[in-house]
Order: C-alpha cells, then sequence, then structure tokens
C-alpha cells in the first residue's frame, strides 16, 4: 500500500516531462472529467489514464491504485444506485437512471484519482516543488508544505503499522477478526502517533532552517526545468482533451 | 523453546530478506543475535514472535506455530522489546504504562496483582510512577519500555538492541537486571545487540547474520575467536578477545580483563617476554 506514493525510476517520455507540465495535463484530465456528462467520454478519459500508466512504464502500479479504487467504488457505485429515485424501475428500486449516475460518479472518481497517483510515480517529490518554484513562482514554503504532506504519508501509515505490531506484542489483540473492537483498540495509540509525528515535525522544521530554509527562491534551483517538444505535446493533448470534453458533453 | 526450520521470509515479492534460518534455542538460554546493519536481525526477531510469518519454513516458539497461533495469545510468554521505544510507548504515565501490559496480558482491567508487579517494577528501575513518558529522554524511554516488557514475566525475552542509548551505568545495570531474570527465573533470553562487550560479557551463545542469512552459531567465546567468520560479518573482536588473539599462545582463551592482567602479571614475574 506504501508504494502507491512512491517514485519509480525511468526514462520514458513521462519522467522526461517538465513536472509543471505533468500538473496541467493532469489537472486538464480532471476539468475535462468534471466538464463532460456523457458516460463514453469517462469512458474515453479512462482509456486515457491507462495509456498514461502505459507510456510512464508504470502500469503494474497503475493496476494497483485501480483495485484499491475498486473497493470504494463497489461501495460508492451501491450507494447512488439505491439512493436515486428518478427514472424507471428496473429492480425494486433500482432505476435505470440511478444505475446511469452511478457509473458516472464512479468512473469519475476513478478517472481523476489515477493520475493524481500516476504523477507521484513519474515524478521525483523534490523535482515537483522545485519546478513549482523555478517556473510558478511559486513561494518555497507553499510547496515544500504540500510536497512534505505527500511525503508523509507513507511515513505515517508505516509509523502505525509499527506501533500496531508494538502493541500486539504486548498482547493487545490486534490481531483479533472482530474490526469493531479492532477500532476501539486504535483510539488509544493515537498519542503515540500524534507524539512521534510531531516530535519528527519539529526535527524537519530545524533541519530545514539550518540548511537555509528560509532564503529559499525561484532563483535557488539548480537544476532547471525546461519545456522540449515532448511538454509542447502533452500540453496539445491537455488542450484536446478539453476540447473534445467540452464538444462533446452532452452525448450519452 | 523456540525452533527455526528453514525459515525464510521477504517483505515484497521475490527478494528473500532472510533466507534458510535453521536454529534452535533452549529453555534458559542467553543468545545474542549479531551482524552489520541490515543483516536481517530485526526481521529474525520479528519472525520469532510471529508478528511476521515466514514465508517458508516453519517457526515454533513454546510449542506454538507461530504461523498458525495469534501473537497476542502469545504476549504472556514472549516479551518483545523493540528499537524503537516510542511505538510501545502510549500512555500518559510510567505507572499506567506498565500496568497497560499486564492488564493486556491478564485481560482484567484491575488487580492487586497487577498493581503489585507495577509497584515492583516503578522501584527496581527508580521511577515514581508520575513521570510522562514523552517528556522523558531517549534513554529514559527505553527503559520504561523494558520495565513494561520485563513485569508480564515472560518465558521468552526478546530485546532488540536494549542497550542503545543508554549510559555505560544503566546499560550495566539493565543487563544485569536481564542476566538476573535469565539465572533465576530460567527466561529465556534472545538478544539482538550491536555491542560486542556486552556480548561478551552476557550471552552464551552468539548468532552471526550476513545479508539474511545464518554464517554462525556457536558458544560466543568461540565466535569471537574465528576470524574469518568475523571478517565476513564485518564484526570486530570486542577489545579483550582482540588482545587475546594478538598475543596468542597461553593468552589466546582469556576473555576477562582481569585474568588478562593476572596471566600477564604471571608472566612478567617470572621475568619471561611475552
Ligand atoms: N518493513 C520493511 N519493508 C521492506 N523492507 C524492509 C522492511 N524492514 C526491513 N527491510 C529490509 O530488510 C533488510 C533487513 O532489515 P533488518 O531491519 O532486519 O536489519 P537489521 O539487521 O535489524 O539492521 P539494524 O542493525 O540496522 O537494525 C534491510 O535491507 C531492510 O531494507
Ligand atoms: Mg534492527
Amino acid at each position: 500500500m506504501t508504494e502507491i506514493f512512491q517514485y519509480t525510476p525511468g526514462n520514458s517520455p513521462l519522467h522526461r516531462m517538465n513536472p509543471v507540465t505533468k500538473i496541467l495535463l493532469t489537472i486538464c484530465v480532471c476539468v475535462a472529467a468534471f466538464v463532460t456528462d456523457s458516460l463514453i467520454v469517462l469512458a474515453a478519459l479512462f482509456v486515457f489514464d491507462l495509456l498514461i500508466g502505459l507510456t510512464g512504464g508504470v502500469f503494474r502500479k497503475t493496476l494497483a491504485v485501480l483495485k484499491g479504487l475498486v473497493k470504494v467504488s463497489v461501495f460508492l457505485f451501491a450507494l447512488q444506485a439505491l439512493l436515486v429515485r428518478r427514472g424507471n424501475v428496473l429492480f425494486r428500486i433500482v432505476t435505470d437512471e440511478g444505475l446511469m449516475l452511478a457509473s458516472k460518479v464512479v468512473l469519475r472518481l476513478i478517472v481523476v484519482c489515477l493520475p493524481l497517483t500516476l504523477i507521484l510515480a513519474v515524478t521525483k517529490i523534490s523535482d515537483l516543488a522545485n519546478a513549482m518554484v523555478q517556473v510558478l513562482h511559486l513561494p518555497y514554503p507553499y510547496a515544500f508544505t504540500l510536497t512534505t504532506a505527500i511525503r508523509f504519508v507513507p511515513q505515517f501509515m508505516e509509523e502505525m503499522t509499527g506501533i500496531m505490531e508494538a502493541q500486539t506484542a504486548r498482547g493487545v489483540e490486534f490481531d483479533t477478526r472482530n474490526s469493531i473492537k479492532k477500532i476501539g483498540m486504535i483510539l488509544p495509540l493515537c498519542a503515540p502517533l500524534l507524539i512521534s509525528s510531531i516530535r519528527r515535525t519539529t526535527a524537519t522544521a530545524v533541519a530545514a532552517e539550518v540548511r537555509g530554509f528560509e532564503l529559499r527562491n525561484h532563483g535557488s534551483g539548480y537544476k532547471k526545468y525546461g519545456f522540449g517538444p515532448i511538454d509542447l505535446i502533452a500540453v496539445l493533448i491537455s488542450a484536446a482533451l478539453i476540447a473534445g470534453a467540452v464538444l462533446l458533453r452532452n452525448i450519452p | 523453546m523456540i525452533i527455526a526450520e528453514k525459515v525464510s521470509y521477504g517483505y515484497s515479492g521475490s527478494i528473500r530478506t532472510v533466507s534458510d534460518l535453521s536454529f534452535h534455542i533452549k529453555k534458559g538460554e542467553f543468545a545474542a543475535i549479531v551482524g552489520e546493519n541490515g543483516a536481517g536481525k530485526t526481521t529474525t526477531v520479528k519472525l520469532i514472535d510471529g508478528l511476521i510469518k515466514p514465508t517458508s519454513g516453519k517457526m515454533t516458539v513454546c510449542g506454538l506455530d507461530t504461523a498458525s497461533s495469534r501473537v497476542s495469545e502469545r504476549a504472556r510468554h514472549v516479551g518483545f522489546l523493540f528499537q524503537n521505544p516510542d511505538r510501545q510507548i502510549c500512555q500518559n504515565t510510567v505507572r499506567e504504562e506498565i500496568a497497560f501490559g499486564l492488564r493486556a496480558v491478564s485481560g482484567k482491567k484491575r488487580s492487586d496483582e497487577i498493581d503489585r508487579r507495577t509497584s515492583e517494577m516503578l522501584e527496581l528501575f527508580g521511577f515514581t510512577g508520575d513521570e510522562e513518558p514523552f517528556s522523558l529522554s531517549r534513554g529514559q524511554r527505553q527503559q520504561v519500555a523494558l520495565a513494561s516488557v520485563l513485569a508480564v514475566d515472560p518465558e521468552v525475552l526478546i530485546l532488540d538492541e536494549p542497550t542503545t542509548g543508554l549510559d555505560y551505568r544503566e546499560c550495566v545495570r539493565i543487563m544485569d537486571m536481564i542476566r538476573e531474570m535469565n539465572e533465576q527465573s530460567g527466561t529465556t533470553v534472545v538478544m539482538v545487540c550491536h555491542d560486542m562487550e556486552i556480548v561478551l560479557d552476557y550471552a552464551d551463545r552468539a548468532l552471526v547474520m550476513a545479508g539474511g542469512a545464518l554464517i554462525g552459531d556457536g558458544r560466543v567465546k568461540d565466535i569471537f575467536r574465528d576470524e574469518e567468520l568475523m571478517g565476513k560479518a564485518s564484526l570486530l573482536p570486542p577489545q579483550i578477545t582482540g588482545l587475546a588473539l594478538r598475543l596468542g599462545g597461553d593468552f589466546r582463551d582469556i576473555d576477562d580483563a582481569a585474568a588478562m592482567a593476572d596471566a600477564v602479571c604471571g608472566r612478567m614475574k617470572e621475568g619471561k617476554a611475552i
């Protein structure tokens, strides 16, 4: 699970692309997914997501993320399908419109979430931050906050696993099958998790401070993030995505 | 007490972090696992406690197969001190922290036995009981964690680097305490330790690991004298053993400072060259 947010080294076109272009492409996919109301377009965007994964050489990770998303989707789909009252009844309380809406919601979720995780698979977090500072002139503290938040997710999860392991070894029954009981046992562990996280945050802040955190701005980067032909292609694709989504928003 | 039969484990996919471990640690033994960073020592002790299950092979502790019995069930038999004490500590006072483990193991909320045992441990470690664990120093937190493990009085005690971060006096005090448990109550001790002096002073048996494999297993004294093995594991013998090996001859088998001094003095009195 923790690997999902981790960088996969490689030399694919996506790896070589400017991080800012990647952000643009991601945003465009999201915008397109929200603009359109067509199941076909959403399906096309989904295929596009898979293509991104394929070009980036991270197809296996794409499928792993997809697997996780599908689990959430099943729940969401059922909820939507059961709650929508409009349309013709197909089966007891399930209507055709309900099914349609549920499919769209679920597909939209998947289409939006995939590129957001894939971008992290093909971009080093430090490159992401540096490019945003250099190209978009985003103040470094903001970029830092953003990237640190992402970086902390796997660490947080690892820490939680470690704490649960330690408590199980002491006889707390985390290895029980009863999930309600388990949730009750997790609550007291939030204290050590929070404390170690705050410790780490303070330590990170001090470490950043002594390395000249405050002095850093868009001119500080050593590595230059240039734009090449790949970026141009990506921008064109992004534009096409938006245009396509707007033009085709009314087809089924 | 602890039987490993061809145990292998990999954290992810095909890479095996430890492979083909086979050993048998008997009741009342004091064994040390040594090896360089990343050799797979923590992985091995986690396998012993059953926090991770072997990918292949079989691990039996106190007669229970770790793959089919629950860790929390075995907690009353097996105590585990982690490399990082902060993962273990979860209560607001030292007293609560020590009582927490006792409660989890006994399944009772409150009993005279728990109170008695808690007070005993507090006294032994010199805590008042009202300290807040998270505002103590790292070495003190290590002691709190150890106290709550020892409180349960397990049959098998697993210690992952129990002495890191402790000053020399605390280190000796804690190790003496562990030795006392080992000798008096027959507790089986498995300790991961980077300090060869401590291993020599306290452990009877050493398991040497390198690259996820068990490359040596024997009496601590014999292991430390095996220069080829020590080299392979990137380990340096304790100073006194190193000295004994350098002096060679009659001195080779000496492994404590006082005996070495006596031997050297004896030689000098006889007027012989060393
Ligand atoms: N949770 C984990 N997931 C993936 N790999 C891991 C994990 N924990 C440890 N490893 C890997 O397993 C190998 C052995 O780790 P282990 O922690 O057992 O070493 P160790 O001998 O205890 O080292 P140290 O002396 O530093 O404590 C290391 O190469 C490490 O990268
Ligand atoms: Mg370790």
